[in-house]
């Protein structure tokens, strides 16, 4: 990165951190406040009002969903916050000089900021709360967590200047991610579905980073080859996002 | 290195052509051909093979009618769009004012745009916080800084842009039509400010309607008509033409242009004092009547002002009106020409030396086009001191 960009990005990044709450009286501390009562909601829903239950014996379905639920938010949020990162950005794009990538790049970080921001919150108040989780297993976790956030970069790219030429995007993307996310094993675990199912769903390349962090956290063993191959894929999609925005650079001012 | 200077932008046969985008479909298409590598196959060409280079220190003023594609030029230019034939070599900074409040975000505070701002002219941290007391101080908008850009008004917002520039001091300054938005005392200090980086080496690129600031500032000019450039060099001979151009489409025969005058928007054509052909009435007395008759010329047709004042020799106004101020109307005297008529019944000045000073004005009576100043000695008997007589009596 030159050292201008470098300088640029740190700007807009600011931006899209301060941009969040800005205006709210509670400010920096929804990002507190927002994870433990989702937290809360999701484990009062699953395990009190549907009794829903995980083959983990020892774990509750409100930390078991945790697990899931913030890596894939980690992603989704990405993704649907970078719609329109281009479009919504046209008071800068076409009246100065500004390299376009670093717009959807800010987006895409300062939302999975937030979210790792989020995700540390609720492991932490689950450690405190007696969830057996293995530190151990800390590794794994960073590297599924690094190949969410590329398969977010290289998303985010192709939604954004998609939506450049159709608005249609924006609102599709929405209806997109919630299908993936239910076909990803997010609320449900792998073990629960019957084999072929199971099969089929490990073909979704999402599915390999949410389950290998579960089973880090748990100290279970990790499917390193479905892992690998998903971190291949996410690596493809975000060599495609920077193709496709580099191959829209010259047309993008004309249809914003 | 070689002794010569290389160009700081070099424009080599760039064409930008804008895809059609009549419907939905249109860009289903448009979005088809981006994904092949193609260009759209509807669109419209806005310029077409412009050649050109600027050399540092140089001050170029891009003219042309509404259309004929200056900003889009300014734009390739400075990398906001990208040419779709040709490339455009640029070395150093360019500091940019193209469209009002252009890169500022409405939501954000001033000091915040200021930043991003900053940072794309490649300016660190250290050297901003150097330089935004000399931001603030050249927009002089107090603490208006720290509001949404959205609650300025338009002319803060230039302000602003401009003292952006001001602090950067970039090698090339490229400027659209933005800097009439100020106010009076703004406008001063904004052409002072190029006057000086103009004649300290700065570049100069600037796109305006009036004759009268690209003849001031520029040296040369780029004559641009429908997208393509019609005539390139001197900024007399080519804003010449450019108004001849004009004057012939408006009166449906060729002109030739007058190249031994300056041409002002809105010009003074011939003046006559107190009905005199001769110098006599370059000698008044105090207490008679004086007139001034001034046949005023106006480009668009449009009803220039006039403003006549009497001035002491040493500068101080003693006296000024404006027939705006006085809602006078002029005659007619045929397309673009107008004769006012301005008597001053018995002057009230005491006798000395002074100046009597014309300008002509736009029709709002804002700009200010052309000075004429005479010397009209004002005779007389009086004793009494200082400029004026005041009616009095001793009681």
């Amino acid at each position: 990165m030159k050292p201008a960009y470098r300088s640029v990005f740190r700007e807009l990044l600011r931006r899209e951190l301060g941009e969040r709450y800005r205006g709210s009286v509670l400010g920096v501390l929804w990002h507190l406040l927002l994870p433990l009562s989702q937290l809360l909601v999701l484990t009062w829903v699953f395990s009190h009002l549907l009794q829903a239950r995980t083959q983990f014996e020892h774990l509750g379905y409100g930390a078991f969903l945790a697990l899931g639920l913030w890596p894939w938010n980690l992603f989704s949020n990405a993704v649907s916050n970078s719609v329109a990162a281009l479009t919504g950005n046209a008071a800068l794009i076409g009246k100065i000089a500004l390299p376009h990538h670093l717009l959807v790049d800010a987006k895409v970080s300062a939302s999975v900021l937030l979210d790792l921001a989020g995700f540390t919150v609720v492991l932490l108040v689950l450690v405190f709360a007696g969830t057996p989780l293995k530190l151990s297993g800390l590794p794994v976790v960073l590297l599924s967590l690094a190949i969410l956030c590329v398969f977010a970069i290289g998303f985010a790219n192709i939604v954004a200047v998609l939506n450049v030429f159709l608005r249609d995007v924006a609102a599709a993307i929405s209806q997109i991610l919630s299908l993936l996310f239910f076909v990803t094993p997010v609320i449900y675990d792998l073990a629960q579905l019957p084999e072929p199912l199971r099969q089929a769903m490990m073909l979704n390349p999402f599915a390999a980073p949410i389950v290998a962090i579960r089973h880090a956290f748990l100290g279970l063993p990790i499917d390193w080859w479905l892992l690998g191959v998903s971190g291949i894929v996410a690596i493809a999609m975000a060599y495609l996002g920077y193709a496709l925005l580099r191959r829209a650079r010259p047309h993008l001012e004309d249809y914003l | 290195m070689s002794g010569l200077p290389l160009p700081l932008v070099e424009v080599n046969h760039i064409s930008k052509r804008y895809p059609v985008l009549a419907n939905s479909s249109d860009r289903l298409s448009a979005l088809w051909d981006m994904l092949r590598g193609r260009t759209p196959t509807r669109h419209t060409t806005v310029l077409s093979d412009i050649n050109f280079k600027v050399m540092p220190g140089c001050s170029i003023g891009i003219i042309g009618e509404n259309g004929a594609g200056k900003s889009t030029l300014l734009k390739l230019i400075t990398r906001v769009l990208t040419p779709s034939d040709g490339d455009v070599v640029t070395r150093g900074a360019i500091g940019a004012l193209l469209e009002l409040g252009a890169g500022f975000h409405p939501e954000y505070s001033g000091r915040e745009n200021v930043r991003l701002s900053a940072a794309l002219y490649g300016i660190g941290d250290a050297e901003l916080k150097e330089k935004m007391a000399q931001i603030e101080e050249f927009a002089d908008i107090g603490r208006y800084i720290d509001e949404p850009t959205k609650h300025y008004s338009s002319g803060m917002i230039v302000r602003l842009g401009f003292a952006i520039i001001a602090a950067v001091r970039p090698p090339l300054l490229i400027t659209d039509e933005v800097l009439g938005v100020g106010d009076e005392s703004f406008q001063k200090k904004c052409s002072r400010w190029i006057d000086d980086y103009v004649n300290s080496g700065g570049t100069l690129l600037l796109v305006s309607h009036s004759m009268y600031h690209v003849q001031k500032l520029c040296r040369e000019a780029i004559w641009l008509h429908h997208g393509e450039i019609e005539m390139q060099g001197d900024v007399f001979t080519v804003t010449q033409h450019y108004l001849a151009w004009h004057e012939s489409r408006r009166t449906g025969e060729e002109v030739v242009p007058d190249l031994t005058k300056a041409i002002f928007d809105y010009g003074i054509e011939k003046i006559i004092y107190n009905n005199a052909v001769d110098d006599s009435a370059l000698t008044a007395e105090s207490g008679a009547d004086y007139t001034v008759e001034v046949v005023l010329t106006s480009l668009d047709d449009s009803m220039p002002v006039v403003l006549v004042g009497w001035v002491r020799e040493d500068g101080t106004p003693v006296y000024g009106i404006s027939s705006e101020m006085d809602a006078a109307v002029p005659e007619k005297l045929g397309p673009g020409r107008y004769r006012y008529r301005l008597c001053f019944t018995k002057i009230g000045i005491l006798p000395g030396r002074y100046k009597l000073r014309v300008h002509s004005l736009d029709s709002q009576g804002l700009r200010l086009f052309q000075t004429i100043d005479r010397h009209v000695t004002i005779t007389g008997q009086s004793r009494a001191s200082g400029l004026v007589f005041m009616p009095h009596s001793w009681e």
